[in-house]
């Protein structure tokens, strides 16, 4: 018998695959043995947008509390888009992945969160405060204490 | 299903050693799909907007989304200070849902049962000295510091042993952080009116 958390996750899989939304598409070689706590997500940079065509890699990792507890979300691989709010490690900046949190939200909402995002952006640039935060972090990005500010990228 | 059979055949494309495993990933999948797919739309409108699962238990927020009751009642108590509904963000709690009675259901308030305990998920505390001894040992330390005072406070340290909410076991094993808080501040009240009385009592 599978887990609450394991149960939703199948469903928003299930959902994804049948129906993939634009710009993502879920990389199923990385489940193994059905293992679901972790998900890599491509997306792809929205048409008209500074990041059109880029290929970008997210990777989810879920707690047993999942939904009611928020994925942790990085950015992987070697393409790790050029944002405001996207650090070079790959953590990004985004309230919903924290503070704003609902249940009702999906990996599909948090996706698309972050197309939208990068697609708001008008300068390819990293955080001012990039080389400090990289090398003071934790590896995980849910334990920084995140200022959510600037709402305009 | 096209996009699940065009990932997976990447998938074996690039790691040849893991091939059995993703087909009966997908066969397993497929049954789900169809699983899901036996789901006529109507059903789909019931499904609870935390497990995607058809509500049981089922409550309504006056917002107007539907949850399962134990789910909502999960997420309540995981932001107890900043209850909103996960679907709009509008204010909500347990008084501000309203219990839905289809003509099958037992026709119990869905809030009155007890909802499911989630399973125990235990994690370590941060490094912080202040909660090692405060969770674990927490009760012992409150009492501790009564019996400072106890003596001339003997009725005061029996009445608040009897009724306060850390003798009962159920409220020990379910501290929130501000119990904890609350607590401590309690026992330094006393400590200081002991040492106060101990000093008074020096003095006369």
């Amino acid at each position: 018998m599978s887990t609450p958390s394991e149960r939703r996750l199948q469903k928003e899989l299930m959902s994804m695959l049948k129906e993939p939304p634009t710009g993502m598409e879920v990389d199923t070689a990385v489940m193994e043995h059905n293992d679901l706590h972790t998900w890599h997500v491509r997306l792809t940079g929205a048409a008209g947008t500074l990041y059109e065509g880029e290929n970008f890699k997210l990777q989810f990792k879920f707690s047993p509390k999942y939904p009611f507890d928020s994925p942790e979300v990085t950015f992987t691989g070697d393409n790790i888009p050029l944002h405001p709010h996207v650090y070079s490690n790959g953590h990004i900046c985004l309230s919903i992945l924290t503070d704003d949190w609902s249940p009702a939200l999906s990996v599909q909402a948090v996706c698309l969160s972050i197309i939208s995002m990068l697609s708001s952006s008008k300068e390819k640039k990293r955080p001012p405060d990039d080389a400090l935060y990289v090398k003071t972090c934790s590896k995980n990005p849910k334990k920084t204490k995140w200022w959510y500010h600037d709402d305009t990228v | 299903m096209a996009s699940s059979s065009t990932s997976t055949e990447e998938a074996t494309a690039s790691t040849s050693t893991s091939q059995p495993e993703n087909k009966e990933e997908t066969k397993e999948k497929k049954e789900d799909e169809d699983d899901d797919s036996d789901k006529s739309g109507d059903e789909k409108m019931f499904e609870c907007n935390i497990c995607l699962d058809t509500a049981k238990d089922a409550v309504v927020s006056y917002c107007g989304h539907l949850f399962c009751w134990p789910c909502l009642y999960q997420w309540l108590e995981t932001r107890p200070n900043r209850q909103s509904c996960p679907v709009c963000k509008a204010a909500i709690s347990r008084d501000k849902c309203i219990p839905l009675y289809g003509r099958g259901g037992s026709g119990k308030d869905p809030r009155s049962k007890v909802p499911p305990r989630p399973p125990p998920t235990r994690t370590e505390q941060t490094d912080n000295g202040r909660f090692s001894w405060g969770s674990n040992e927490g009760n012992g330390g409150f009492h501790m510091s009564f019996g400072i005072g106890a003596f001339p406070f003997g009725f005061f340290a029996s009445a608040f042993n009897f009724g306060g909410p850390g003798t009962t076991p159920a409220g020990a094993n379910f501290m929130t952080p501000q119990q904890i808080e609350e607590q401590e501040f309690l026992s330094k009240v006393f400590i200081w009116v002991a040492l106060i009385f101990i000093v008074w009592l020096m003095l006369a």
